[in-house]
């Protein structure tokens, strides 16, 4: 089940997002930390893929560099073919607007806006309009038609997380990245949202890129890409929770 | 106790920022306190050299008694006396004015003027003059003038020197007792001034002069510095009461600092919230963790107002060695510790109060709060019913104190009319208001973010993301703004009143000095002829009238009035008359305009006659005061003829044709030459009233203005602070919004546009407050004053309010604008 991961060459083209040689390093002298030590890895267009790895083996640090939050130290972050690896904060901001959705696992919707304004944020913010008909779509998709005048202290944690993957789908991004979507919910909650990132890829054609330290959620991918201390330490195609788990105590006992 | 304390103090220990930024406002508040204390005393201390006439090195001052010239040797010999100096002064005409002449030694150390010019008048019929008498009257040094002395032989008087005296009225000269005597026959000698020998005995040296000086009347003594204190105290009681009213302003400012204290404290601790609540769920006590919070809030009222102090030392003390640079002299401060200690107790009593309400609401989290991940921050919304109620009783008492000064408003020239307690009821009415403010503030921001926030809805996201950001929390914004609002209500209160008061002595000033000069002879009598020709031909002056004034007319059941025919086309100025009904332009033979105090109403038949011929007018107009030259009735020409009136001017008005104290110099000089020397005609510069008039209440206006920029100051200070920490509160908001892509510059926008509105709100609360109460005020007083609206000058204050708070938000905003995403989105 398990295979070695092949080389980017000739999946790249099909990526939507890829590192190539990633290095990330914390610190200087004795206390640095290489948080990502030459991480090369292609995410392919319109799939659901999950990162995995132990705390502390830069599972954070490669999503952060992959979406234009961080800066690696050496190495590429080629997006779409654009590498944003060596582009000013400019750049990456337009980058994060345009063609980058984010869900967080504290879901960090803005108090003070209603549902349907934090929906529309990052439209708003670069100036977009939203296309109607795909914007109902995926408010009916997700559940949310009755709580689109709401603030998010009047909704569940569920109901917010959805938001947010409205949020982040809204803008057709090229890639969407999840950071433990899951973390705060419920499992009944979390099992909805996982659902629904899958039935976005499925359905929308919505790259997704998720990180996650829970095989059940990871299961829901497509593929899971395994990391550990800052290294590519395998992956999983088409994966359930047993070969997830299997490839996670493969890890540990690797080490 | 302990352990909370320490942890809480650790805490701020490791973010020094953020107890600086909520000590700021106390800090600001205990500098201006101090500040206050030591200008009280540079002011005292330099007032007693700078306002009292005599000089520091007087030991004994002679009031009253008789004093010869022989006196005067005699008391010079008396052992311990070093000097003696006699003051007297005496007037004499002089051209078409009057020139006093003043003794003075005229060096040593009981000299009050400095020689700039030729030298000091050794021998007698010798003057030195001062500055301006040299330009006003044409006295340069080598010229002579001509004296009469009352009983005595003509003679004249020769310039040899320029001085420089204290205060340069424009006609004054200096010499010695017998030149006076010489000049004007009168040579009565005031006062005498006494320097001793040191260490000579006052007392016998006062026993020696008082059988020597004792008149009809006994000589009065008091010592040099008792009569410089009596000097500056008269001089000073403006300074003494302007200190009074600037403690006032002072305790505004220390009330405003106390009030964003207590909003940046609710901040803070709201930041603290989980920590709080970890505490509690540990085992802390409820009213431990408060007593923990409040004794934090004394320490730092105690650094805050230590560093106040300190700040105010460290400004206080280079200044007057800094202003002698510019050639003004001023005493230093001193140490004034019993005020440096009271204004650190003042400081921590402040910031103990303010930390009070915000510390027990805080202290009262669920412990169950620590274990809640995702903190949102829960600003609260709106206000509960009890502040609601409280609120609402404020504003109802103050509309109704409002309501009864409304009532009781003095009709014109009402006579024994309350204006102090009025005013007072104004002052305590617009207190109560300011209370229902920060009671009801909250309630109040949504409506006017509402509509101030229109148009920044339409800029784009980062204006509708900041909008929201205010009204996301509408207590923040509401604590804030009622600061900014307490500034503001100042401000428009003083530009306001300050206005009306200005037109109000403005038209006083056109009724009593239409023009810049004024040239009449004896009541009655007329100009030479064709000096009005004359004037009009000279190029110094321009719109010269000429004009009748007849005495003890009877207008009405009026007698003893006096009416003029002065053409008010002519003179621009009479066009800011303060006409009560009616129009001026309605003049016409037949038809007149009268003073308001006669009580006649426009359209009145009144007749008005001068020994033995009348003539009957319909009242055209009626002004708020007198008619113009303080006149009581202005006619037309034709019928100031008919009572009898002679065609020849009685008087000329003219002003200077170019600006300024040169142009108004030659100006005289030209109307002096055309009127002569001789005759009995003079030459009044009616400009040189207008202008004292016009600086003494700008004065007023700039002095007021500036203890008000100390609240507006703190009120900055404040938004600052607030737009600060509602920075750091939302570090994770910042990083979402910069995580979705709004670009470093939206972010910076979005949070200086933040601080603007807190502006923006308590501006247009403070003009909405401001101006009413000025209103008020200014009917209240009594004064006939108009009610006026300097619209430009409060936009003026508007905008800068509002582009000094956008300011304050520069740096907190710049600052979030560094941090990464991932760092902002990574904090607690």
């Amino acid at each position: 089940m398990q295979r070695q991961s092949s080389p980017v060459t000739g999946r790249e083209s099909q990526a939507a997002v890829a590192a190539v040689g990633l290095v990330k390093v914390y610190g200087a002298g004795d206390t640095a930390v290489r948080a990502l030590d030459g991480v090369t890895v292609g995410f392919e267009r319109g799939r659901f893929t999950a990162i995995m790895g132990p705390s502390g083996s830069g599972k954070s640090t490669l999503m952060h560099c992959l979406a234009g939050l961080d800066t690696a130290t050496s190495g590429q972050v080629l997006l779409g073919g654009t590498d944003l690896s060596t582009q000013p904060d400019r750049v990456l901001t337009k980058a994060r607007r345009e063609r980058i959705g984010f869900v967080f696992q504290s879901f960090n919707l803005l108090p003070q806006l209603t549902a349907a304004a934090n929906i529309t944020l990052p439209l708003d913010l670069a100036g977009r309009k939203p296309e109607p008909e795909f914007q109902d779509r995926l408010i009916t998709t997700l559940g949310l038609s009755g709580r689109l005048g709401h603030l998010p202290a009047e909704l569940s944690g569920g109901q917010q997380q959805r938001i947010a993957l409205a949020r982040a789908l809204v803008s057709r991004p090229e890639v969407v990245f999840a950071d433990e979507p899951t973390g705060n919910l419920d499992s009944r909650s979390g099992a909805e949202v996982l659902g629904l990132l899958r039935d976005s890829a499925r359905n929308l054609g919505q790259t997704i890129v998720m990180v996650t330290h829970d095989p059940g959620a990871a299961a829901y991918a497509d593929r899971v890409v395994m990391l550990a201390d800052g290294r590519l330490a395998g992956e999983v195609h088409d994966p359930d929770i047993a070969s997830v788990t299997d490839a996670l105590q493969n890890l540990a006992a690797g080490r | 106790m302990n352990t909370i304390l320490r942890t809480q103090l650790a805490g701020a220990g490791k973010r020094p920022a953020r107890m600086l930024l909520t000590g700021l406002a106390v800090l600001v508040a205990s500098f201006v306190v101090y500040a206050t204390v030591l200008a009280q005393q540079i002011t005292e201390r330099s007032v007693l050299n700078g306002l009292s006439g005599t000089p520091e090195a007087t030991d004994l001052v002679v009031r009253g008694g008789e004093v010869t010239t022989g006196d005067l040797t005699a008391i010079g010999r008396l052992p311990g006396v070093a000097e003696t100096v006699a003051r007297a002064e005496n007037g004499i005409p002089l051209g078409a004015g009057y020139l006093v002449i003043a003794t003075d030694p005229g060096s040593g150390p009981l000299s009050t003027v400095k020689v700039t010019e030729g030298r000091f008048p050794a021998a007698t019929g010798e003057v030195a003059v001062t500055p301006r008498t040299v330009e006003r009257m044409d006295l340069p040094v080598g010229s002579t003038i001509p004296v009469k002395p009352e009983g005595g032989k003509p003679g004249t008087l020769t310039v040899v020197g320029v001085v420089q005296p204290r205060d340069d009225v424009g006609f004054l000269a200096y010499g010695s007792l017998d030149t006076l005597d010489a000049a004007t026959g009168h040579a009565f000698i005031d006062r005498l001034e006494v320097r001793l020998d040191p260490g000579a005995d006052a007392r016998a040296v006062r026993d020696g002069i008082a059988p020597l000086v004792a008149g009809e009347s006994p000589a009065e003594f008091v010592t040099g510095s008792e009569a410089r204190h009596e000097e500056a105290r008269a001089a000073a009681a403006e300074v003494e009461q302007l200190f009074i009213v600037v403690r006032v302003f002072v305790a505004v400012a220390v009330a405003a600092a106390g009030l964003i204290a207590a909003s940046t404290f609710r901040i803070v601790f709201a930041q603290r919230m989980r920590q709080l609540a970890l505490l509690r769920a540990v085992g802390a006590g409820r009213g431990a963790l408060a007593r923990a919070l409040a004794a934090e809030g004394a320490l730092t009222g105690l650094l805050a107002g230590t560093t106040g102090v300190l700040g105010a030392l460290a400004l206080g003390h280079p200044l007057p060695p800094a202003v002698s640079l510019f050639g003004l002299e001023l005493s230093g401060p001193g140490l004034p510790l019993i005020e440096a200690a009271g204004t650190v107790l003042l400081a921590v009593v402040i910031t103990v109060l303010a930390v009070l309400a915000p510390a027990f609401s805080a202290a009262r989290v669920a412990p169950l709060e620590a274990l809640r991940s995702a903190a949102t921050s829960g600003a609260k919304q709106g206000i509960g019913w009890f502040r609601a109620v409280v609120g609402l009783l404020f504003a109802v008492a103050a509309a109704g104190m409002a309501g009864l000064v409304w009532r009781n408003l003095p009709a014109p020239d009402e006579q024994d009319y309350p204006a102090e307690t009025m005013m007072l009821s104004v002052v305590g009415s617009g207190f109560l208001a300011f209370i229902a403010l920060i009671a009801l503030g909250p309630v109040l921001v949504r409506p006017i973010l509402a509509i101030a926030g229109r148009p920044l809805r339409m800029l784009g996201p980062v204006g509708r993301l900041a909008v929201g950001g205010v009204g996301g929390s509408t207590r923040r914004a509401a604590a804030v703004s009622v600061v900014v609002a307490l500034g503001v209500t100042l401000i428009t209160g003083v530009l306001v009143g300050g206005d009306s008061i200005r037109v109000l002595a403005n038209r006083e000033a056109v009724a009593s000095a239409p023009a810049d000069f004024q040239v009449e002879g004896a009541p009655g009598s007329a100009l030479p002829a064709g000096l009005a020709d004359r004037a009009a031909r000279s190029p110094e002056v321009t719109r010269v009238v000429a004009y009748r004034r007849v005495p003890e007319v009877k207008v009405g059941d009026m007698e003893g009035g006096t009416a003029t025919d002065l053409s008010t086309a002519a003179l621009p100025r009479l066009s800011e008359l303060d006409v009560r009904s009616g129009s001026v332009a309605g003049l016409a033979p037949g038809r007149a305009v009268a003073a308001g105090y006669l009580e006649l109403r426009t359209g009145d038949q009144v007749t008005v006659s001068a020994k033995g011929k009348q003539v009957r007018v319909t009242i055209a107009a009626v002004l708020g005061g007198s008619t113009p030259l303080r006149t009581e009735i202005l006619l037309d020409p034709a019928d100031l003829t008919a009572l009898g009136a002679p065609v020849a001017p009685t008087g000329v008005l003219a002003d200077a044709a170019t600006a300024g104290e040169d142009g108004r110099t030659s100006a005289l000089r030209a109307l002096q030459g055309v009127t002569g020397a001789g005759s009995d005609v003079r030459v009044e510069v009616l400009a040189d009233q207008r202008d004292q008039v016009d600086s003494a209440l700008a004065v007023l206006m700039t002095i007021a203005l500036a203890l008000i920029s100390l609240t507006v100051l703190i009120a900055i200070v404040g938004v600052g602070a607030t737009t600060a920490l509602s920075v750091v509160e939302r570090a994770r908001e910042s990083g979402l919004l910069r995580a979705v892509g709004m670009s470093r510059g939206g972010l910076r926008g979005m949070l200086t546009t933040e601080s603007a509105l807190y502006g923006l709100i308590g501006a247009v609360l403070g003009v909405a407050l401001g101006v009413p109460y000025a209103w008020l005020a200014v009917s209240a007083i009594g004064l006939n004053a108009p009610l006026t609206l300097p619209v430009w000058q409060l936009v003026a204050v508007f905008v800068l309010l509002v582009a000094l708070t956008a300011l304050a938000g520069v740096m907190p905003a710049r600052k979030a604008a560094r941090v990464s995403p991932v760092t902002a989105l990574g904090t607690d």
